[in-house]
């Protein structure tokens, strides 16, 4: 709902400029082939990358950096009146810290393929394969992460007030917590399964 | 006993005498009403203790149910609405009338409930919830007062009636023991006098007879001599005897009283 | 999508209201609260744990709530009345109310607010019944329910007359968009004071009920779900109770029907048929259309089967007969109860306030029947947990 103008604006702008472009006889700047040819594969390598651990941090800060989102708030309200359930929800918290630590370790994995290449030889097959893979491999995790995180945060939160209420639930809510916990695995897996295939960068 | 209680001061005459009787008969009666009127009232009064224990039991019971509904309406409006029934209620509903009953000839008033008809002031109370809970707090408490009404009532009469049986009982212990009692021991003492006096002038009396038949019998005595004297003469002194007695009795009426 | 950002402003808050729900009373509570023999007890106070009372000799209420009002009735003197309870118990609510509202940020700032709405419309009642009668109004202060204080109350009592009074409400006060068209100030004059409170009222769940329909924060939201249910059976209970206690008084059919509010599930066609009631039994029918009312006067019906019907229902007419408006009050706990199964929601503060005033009533009733020894009815509290 509160997306709704930012988006109108941005359609408006890119319709208005793509309009401009093509009624003064340019329209073949729209050339889709040739923006994925002249765009450097470092550029999709570092993006990927950037999505891995930055999509995975804040899927993980849903639950704890920010605090106040999710877990963190709940288990401090939860905690009002029952105090136990501070300590032992932040296994909660733990398992969204683990969702951004997969992002590290991604991000860490693919940064490994990132070499410096001498001039026009980064814009052989064999990069752009690399470029791409590292690039869709970052948002698969980066995504799966994000949700991940999220999942286990409302799941937390969930977690933390219902032991509040009633502590022989915790344990059965933790079990729901960890199958959310565990979509953030597949994305790794994906992300390492995708990545693993593309050679370094030479 | 009755020697304490003396006797009233008064001639001893036969005037007062019939005065005394006429006094003890009128006491009699007197002694008679004022204790059948303690008795109408000893009744009226057990009677109305009783009901004062059935209505201050009843009220018991009544105010327990009215405070109960109270509680009801607490629970069921979920605050308080007093101020609020206080501040609606704009004239009396629920009034008392005084009456006055006579028992025995004592006034007792009574107390009986009015509820005026039409007046509802605080109708709309607790419209929005708990208004069918006020209303029968309201009836409840109603029949609360009509019950405290009747018990003031009963009350009023209760002291009124002990004030009242307590003064009869008193007139009827003092006419018993005192005024009988005097009345009797005057009309005895105005008799023992009368016949004090009867003896005495009867004793005169015969005194006197005794002394006019000795006079008689002298002058009998000193005729019949003289008489035989002159019967000796003339031969006829039995008449003359015959003759004498009831001259006597004839003289003498001036003396006696009655 | 609640779930990911409700939590940034109301997480907190919502932890809390859960952790006071589940310090509510249980059955197990009231069971041991209907044993007691007196409402004292102050020296087994210090000795009491939360659920010692079920092998230890039970013997009085105030040592049984100790666990859940401890800090608010250690203050009460020995042998305390029932009102001196509810009124401490009432101050827990309020002080609990006052912390969340406290923490509370944006919309659920405004929800909380319009939960006062309501005490409000109340107090603002008592003023102006005050006012009308030429009383001094700050005496008055002291009996507003302490909820529906708002910072500008004391300002109310300068007024010395109801026009003065009625400008003062409009500027002073939230209340104002309630007061304004519907209710003039020769109204105030006029109108009887109970017609006043209904017509503010109506207004107010009309609001609310628009509020959270269409505030950008609940909308689509368990929070609009959730609390249109509540107010909508909120809105029906009061018409149906307008109608049933209007029987008899001098409230004429087309007051009546402005008092209706203009929503809930009665609405249209039950509400119209409901302003054509005379009777209990067209109002039975004038509610025939949505099941659950219709269960609840067949339920009354069955109990009561006598002539009386149900113009003399008050509190259940035998120890087990529940009455209509028991029957409400249980729909409503019930409702309140459900709340709490849904998480990333506003309601929750307002379905606990509910259960805690309904916890406060039984507390008093049960407070009173031990006070009245009127045991037999003891068990006419209404406990959903």
């Amino acid at each position: 709902m509160g997306l709704a103008y930012p988006t109108g604006a941005a359609t408006v702008s890119l319709a208005v400029v793509g309009l401009y472009l093509l009624f003064h006889g340019e329209g073949e700047t729209f050339n889709v082939g040739d923006f994925l040819e002249t765009v450097s594969p470092y550029t999709w390598a570092t993006i990927g990358i950037a999505m891995c651990i930055g999509l995975s941090v804040v899927g993980a800060a849903c639950v704890v950096s920010r605090g106040i989102l999710l877990t963190g708030s709940s288990i401090i309200g939860g905690g009002v009146k029952a105090p136990r359930v501070q300590t032992k929800n932040l296994i909660s918290i733990i398992f969204c810290e683990v969702v951004a630590i997969y992002g590290v370790i991604m991000a860490i994995i693919f940064s490994s393929k990132i070499n410096f290449v001498e001039g026009e030889a980064i814009y052989s097959g064999s990069n752009f394969y690399t470029g791409y893979a590292v690039f869709w491999g970052g948002i698969t995790v980066g995504f799966c992460n994000l949700i991940c995180g999220v999942s286990v945060g409302i799941n937390g939160s969930g977690a933390a007030l219902a032991d509040a209420a009633d502590p022989s639930l915790f344990v059965k809510i933790l079990v729901v917590e960890i199958f959310s916990s565990v979509l953030g695995l597949f994305g790794l897996i994906i992300g390492l399964l995708v990545a693993g295939k593309a050679n370094d960068f030479e | 006993m009755s020697g304490a209680v003396g006797r009233e001061a008064v001639f001893p005459t036969r005037q007062s005498l019939g005065l005394m009787k006429s006094k003890l008969k009128g006491a009699e009666t007197g002694h008679s009403l004022l204790k059948r009127k303690s008795e109408a009232l000893t009744k009226r009064f057990r009677e109305i203790t009783r009901r004062i224990d059935e209505a201050k039991r009843k009220m018991g019971r009544m105010m327990q149910i009215a405070a109960f509904s109270l509680a009801e309406v607490t629970y069921a409006v979920g605050g308080d609405i007093g101020y609020q029934v206080q501040e609606s209620a704009k004239q009396a509903r629920f009034r008392v009338q005084a009456k006055q009953d006579n028992v025995s000839g004592v006034l007792l008033p009574q107390f009986e409930s009015v509820i005026a008809t039409g007046s509802n002031d605080f109708g709309l109370t607790g419209l929005g919830k708990g208004g069918q809970q006020v209303q029968r707090c309201r009836e409840t408490y109603s029949r609360a007062v009509e019950t405290l009404v009747e018990l003031a009532s009963l009350q009023t009469a209760f002291v009124m009636l002990d004030e009242v049986i307590k003064v009869v009982n008193r007139r009827v212990n003092a006419i018993e023991h005192i005024i009988i009692p005097r009345t009797e021991n005057t009309i005895k003492y105005i008799n023992t006098e009368l016949d004090e006096l009867d003896r005495e002038e009867f004793y005169r009396l015969k005194k006197v007879s005794n002394k006019k038949q000795r006079d008689s019998a002298a002058q009998d005595a000193e005729m019949l001599a003289k008489r035989q004297a002159e019967d000796n003469k003339e031969n006829e002194p039995a008449k003359a005897v015959i003759d004498q007695p009831a001259d006597i009795l004839g003289q003498e009426d001036e003396d006696v009283i009655f | 999508m609640e779930g990911l950002f409700f939590n940034v402003n109301g997480g907190y808050i919502e932890g809390i209201v859960r952790g006071y729900r589940n310090n509510l009373l249980n059955g197990q509570h009231y069971a041991n609260l209907t044993q007691c023999e007196n409402i004292d007890g102050q020296f087994l106070l210090q000795t009491c744990e939360l659920h010692a009372s079920n092998t230890s000799e039970i013997v009085d209420v105030k040592l049984q709530l100790a666990p859940a009002y401890g800090d608010f009735l250690a203050t009460l003197p020995p042998n305390p009345s029932t009102s001196a309870l509810a009124a401490k118990t009432t101050d827990k609510l309020v002080s609990e109310f006052r912390y969340l509202q406290a923490q509370a940020t944006g919309s659920l700032a405004k929800f909380m607010e319009y939960l006062t709405y309501g005490y409000m419309i109340d107090n603002v009642a008592l003023l102006i019944t005050g006012t009308l009668h030429e009383r001094d109004t700050r005496e008055l202060l002291e009996r507003c329910h302490p909820l529906g204080w708002f910072e500008t109350m004391p300002v109310l009592c300068v007024a010395t007359n109801i026009e003065e009074l009625y400008n003062s409400v409009l500027v002073e006060t939230p209340l104002a968009p309630y007061f304004k068209g519907s209710l003039s100030h020769q109204d105030l004059d006029e109108l009887n004071i109970e017609i006043v409170r209904n017509t503010l009222y109506k207004n107010y769940l009309e609001d609310f009920h628009h509020f959270v329909n269409t505030n950008p924060d609940f909308k689509g939201t368990p929070t609009q779900e959730i609390m249109s249910e509540i107010l909508e059976f909120e809105a029906d209970r009061r018409a149906i109770n307008i109608t049933l206690n209007s029987f008899g008084t001098e409230l004429s059919k087309q007051d009546r029907r402005k008092l209706y509010p203009e929503f809930g599930k009665l609405y249209p066609e039950g509400s119209l048929m409901l302003s054509r009631a005379d009777d209990v039994e067209s109002v039975a029918l004038a509610v025939s259309g949505v099941a659950e009312y219709k269960a609840f006067f067949d339920a009354v019906g069955l109990n009561q089967g006598g002539t009386e019907g149900l113009g003399n229902m008050g509190g259940g007419s035998s120890a087990d007969g529940k009455s209509l408006e028991d029957l409400f009050y249980q729909r409503e706990m019930e409702l309140s109860k459900i709340v709490f199964t849904r998480q990333f929601t506003s309601a929750v503060v307002y379905a606990w306030v509910k259960l805690r005033e309904q916890e406060i009533r039984n507390i008093t009733w049960i407070a009173e029947c031990i006070a009245q020894h009127q045991k037999e009815r003891i068990g006419n509290y209404i406990s959903v947990f």
